[in-house]
């Protein structure tokens, strides 16, 4: 009995054991200096059609001097980052023949942010992302953005003030996002997931250049399957984002009786369905509820009715209902690409009506009328009820 | 099944005769004392510091006594005080004299000293002598008497080195065993504190006391307790460190499954918990047996303060044991391996501080911690006065210049520091992890985290098997105690303790209650 029993503990060891063999991760022994770490990627097609990888490498040392001298800034410091391309026929193969201009092995896991061209972007993505997907040291969290105006490797090399890391620096604007709402915020795996979603097409926010060596992140790229459609502008991009409950915080102007408020929107709730009927599709809609409190009126109206701030939320409500049909009638008619997704609804909850006309949903999309109902609720006025001022 | 208590042995159960003599066979005190002069001559030929006086006195009879010690080791004031003083009043009293026999008479009237056994043989009276006790000699007597005056030599009590607390006694044990134990009945005024002496060593004849209380001490073992001390057969006993390396149960392991301690409130709490001491004359550290992987984070201090205090530094002792061995090997493991894991910015920090060193991560951790093992090592060995110098040396030399000329990272120097630091937290485990460190480095550098897990698997499996005297070494966790948990990591309120460690009375499999402490009466 004894006996048994500890012939049974030793196999359950045995086992679990043998269990850590099946975590995967890297085998190979490589020290920190004998890597090259990458924090930005371009991507882009040449006019002979080939891939052209663009990788912002960092300097570490350089960073730790520059991070650790601060203001001093005196004399020739080494540059932090430097940007190097390479063009090759496919992803791998320029990220191998990157070695014969670069020293030491890229390593991919720390890259920020992946720029795609707008070549490379009309041309089609899905096919070379097959690499990022396929790879294991890809670090799937990384932001995606398409270059509008400029080429990726533009956008990497431009030099910053603000962060001694280009990559970040976009990184960190791209996250700002959750503050303005006006450019849509693309994660790799979310890309990804999209890809393999049906009834939604891709897309990615956008990059552009704003001045001298500052980069702008306003707006999206829209895709059809697989392929550049065209582009939204912020306040599209904004009606898009409240459509599909992206949007965390931003700020809405609207027109009052005299100036302008600035409306900040602290919560909201979108939602989109199809409304079928006989089992064909008839309607899409598109319900946003939000609450938002006033930032600011530059103007000389009195906000201390109830009935005023109703009038406002009316107003308010309006203003994102344009918004989003300004968003939603580019779409349909301009693209013809359903990224909000209302296809995956019929895909989900309608599945004979989706084999039947999956292939043409774009087609249905576009000629389908739209309903959208917007919910505005003002919470608060700010900390005063009226702005100090000289009694009339 | 080695080191388990042996069920049915009878052996436990045989007293030990403290008169564990140098001369196995037995030899009469001769009759006379001229004899017994030439003998002990003989015996302590060449022994300078032997020292003997005869008393003759002649009224009726002739009498004659001999007196005997060594030098030095008894205190001769008390000698001449107690013994000779009242001897030669006792001789020149005429009247006194005549009834009876006079060794009688010494031993029960004339000798002021409480302190009087017999010898009977020869081989008794020489162990004596050795031992600094004072002997008459009587002629035509078979029998001498042995008169405690031993010198208490040593220095005073004072307070531990090893083991600082914050709180409570300040009292360290010295090198004199029946001092040690007073400062133990001063803090156990019990009859049922029981102390059993024992003489080992073949040459030194070294006094080694067992100490337990009866009642609370589970009686099993204490007997596999003496078991074991009467197994140990070699020449010299000169510290009980010698004592544990014999008695331990696993004497290959890293760790330690006997306790020893210097601090005399420690050693009371750990008896009354019903655990056994081992003194051993000459030496300030005193054994304990059964010593459990959990009383190494558990200090006085935990029980003399307040129980959130205790939890808190009981787990952050555990971290710190934790880090001392693995966080080197982490630095190793994340740098050569695991580099996706690595947050970017703090990627960025390491890659920069990697930079420019000629070493691989491995090479330079084992460089910088033999370096600092090398400081702590000189730290001990060195006289006091030249500390200050090292310490200098050790900063600049391992802090600053290696790191400016690029030898090792700045994040290497942080990191045996950390590792070091905490280390010293848990003072009986340093040497364990000092070897379980490169252990786990070794691990690393060939396997990275995966070669780190197997090596802690290992360490885990081997510290559930160890025993120590028969009680589970990682008790109360493996096997699950749960009465014993209030006295684990989460260290509950003194008055919240109701039961003494359970586990120790080898109940658990019984699965019976440990005993309440407010049930064991003192018999009186």
């Amino acid at each position: 009995m004894c006996r048994k029993l500890k012939k049974q503990t030793g196999m359950v060891l045995i086992f679990f054991l043998i269990l850590p063999l099946l975590l995967t991760g890297c085998w190979n022994n490589r020290d920190l200096t004998e890597i090259n770490i990458v924090v930005g990627l371009g991507l882009e097609r040449t006019e002979k059609g080939n891939v052209l990888l663009t990788v912002q490498v960092v300097e570490p040392a350089a960073i730790q001097s520059a991070s650790s001298e601060g203001g001093k800034g005196g004399g020739s410091q080494p540059k932090p980052v430097f940007v190097k391309s390479y063009e090759s026929e496919t992803v791998f193969d320029a990220v191998r023949g990157m070695l014969s201009i670069v020293d030491k092995k890229l390593f991919f896991s720390t890259a920020q942010v992946l720029i795609l061209g707008e070549r490379l972007s009309q041309d089609g993505i899905e096919e070379v992302l097959d690499f990022f997907q396929r790879d294991q040291e890809i670090d799937y969290t990384m932001d995606v953005l398409v270059a509008k105006g400029t080429t990726p490797r533009e956008v990497l090399e431009m030099g910053n003030d603000m962060d001694s890391i280009p990559a970040v620096y976009i990184r960190e604007l791209a996250k700002n996002t959750a503050w303005r709402g006006t450019v849509k915020r693309t994660l790799l795996i979310e890309l990804f997931k999209d890809m393999g979603c049906n009834g939604k097409q891709l897309a990615i926010g956008q990059i552009s250049k704003a001045g001298d060596g500052e980069v702008g992140t306003e707006g999206m790229a829209v895709f059809k399957d697989g392929k550049l459609a065209g582009w939204l502008n912020s306040y599209e991009t904004r009606g898009y984002l409240f459509a599909t409950d992206e949007v965390k915080s931003t700020i809405v102007n609207i027109p009052a009786d005299t100036g302008k408020i600035a409306m900040e929107i602290i919560r909201s709730k979108g939602k989109i369905d199809v409304v079928f009927e006989n089992s064909e599709p008839v309607m899409l809609t598109v319900k946003v509820k939000l609450e938002a409190n006033v930032g600011g009126y530059e103007g000389r109206g009195r906000l201390d009715s109830a009935d005023s701030l109703h009038a406002l939320e009316k107003v308010l409500g309006e203003k994102i209902k344009k918004e989003i049909m300004m968003a939603l009638q580019k779409l349909q008619t301009e693209y013809s690409s359903d990224i909000f997704g209302f296809g995956t609804y019929v895909h989900k909850y309608h599945p004979q009506y989706w084999k039947k006309a999956g292939k043409n949903w774009d087609a249905i999309f576009s000629r389908l009328p739209v309903d959208i109902q917007v919910d505005a609720r003002i919470m608060r006025t700010g900390i005063v009820k009226d702005p100090i001022k000289k009694e009339e | 099944m080695r080191g388990r208590i042996r069920r049915g042995s009878n052996a436990g159960n045989e007293n030990i005769s403290p008169d564990n003599t140098h001369s196995n066979s037995y030899e009469p005190i001769p009759g006379t004392i001229k004899a017994v002069k030439a003998r002990l001559s003989e015996i302590f030929s060449g022994c300078s510091d032997f020292t003997h006086r005869e008393i003759s006195y002649r009224k009726n009879s002739l009498i004659r006594i001999l007196v005997a010690y060594i030098n030095g080791f008894v205190d001769k004031r008390a000698l001449n005080q107690d013994v000779i003083h009242p001897l030669l009043d006792f001789l020149s009293n005429a009247e006194s004299n005549e009834s009876g026999r006079i060794y009688e008479q010494l031993k029960e009237w004339v000798v002021i000293n409480n302190d009087i056994k017999e010898a009977n043989d020869m081989g008794q009276a020489v162990d004596n002598i050795l031992s600094g006790e004072a002997l008459l000699f009587i002629d035509g007597e078979s029998k001498a008497l042995v008169i405690g005056v031993k010198d208490p030599q040593g220095r005073q009590v004072a307070e531990p080195d090893t083991e600082v607390s914050i709180r409570g006694s300040r009292e360290g044990f010295v090198e004199n065993l029946f001092s040690n134990i007073i400062l133990i009945r001063k803090r156990i005024k019990n009859p049922n504190l029981k102390v059993e002496m024992i003489k080992l060593g073949e040459q030194t004849m070294t006094d080694v006391c067992i100490c337990y209380i009866k009642e609370i001490a589970n009686e099993k073992l204490v007997s596999e307790v003496k078991e074991r001390l009467k197994r140990i057969k070699t020449d010299a006993i000169l510290d009980t460190g010698i004592i544990e390396q014999y008695i331990s149960d696993s004497r290959l392991s890293l760790f330690p499954t006997v306790g020893n301690s210097e601090k005399c409130d420690k050693l009371a709490g750990k008896l009354l918990e019903g655990r056994i001491a081992i003194f051993c004359d000459g030496t300030p550290y005193v054994l304990t047996v059964p010593y459990l992987f959990i009383e190494s984070i558990q200090t006085t201090d935990d029980y003399y303060d307040h129980a959130y205090f205790a939890t808190f530094m009981r787990i952050l002792r555990l971290v710190a044991l934790i880090v001392s061995n693995l966080l080197p090997a982490m630095y190793v493991a994340l740098v050569s391996f695991h580099h996706t894991v690595i947050p970017f910015k703090l990627m960025i920090t390491l890659a920069a501080s990697r930079q420019g060193i000629p070493f691989s991560p491995f090479v330079e951790a084992v460089l910088m911690i033999v370096a600092f093992e090398l400081l702590r090592e000189a730290g001990v060995r060195m006289p006091r006065s030249i500390g200050q110098a090292l310490s200098i040396v050790g900063a600049i030399v391992l802090g600053e210049a290696s790191v400016s000329a690029g030898i090792a990272s700045n994040l290497m120097v942080i990191i045996v520091a950390i590792t070091a630091i905490c280390s010293f937290v848990v003072p009986p485990l340093i040497r364990a992890t000092m070897l379980l460190r490169f252990a786990f480095l070794v691990a690393a550098n060939f396997l990275g985290f995966l070669g780190i897990s197997y090596l802690a698997v290992a360490v885990l499996i081997h510290l559930c098997g160890l025993r120590s005297f028969g009680i589970p070494y990682m008790a109360p966790f493996s096997p699950l105690t749960a009465a014993d948990l209030k006295d684990s990591f989460l260290a509950v309120p003194v008055w919240a303790m109701v039961t003494r460690p359970r586990i120790l009375r080898q109940e658990y499999a019984k699965g019976s209650k440990g005993t309440k402490r407010q049930e064991v009466k003192i018999k009186q």
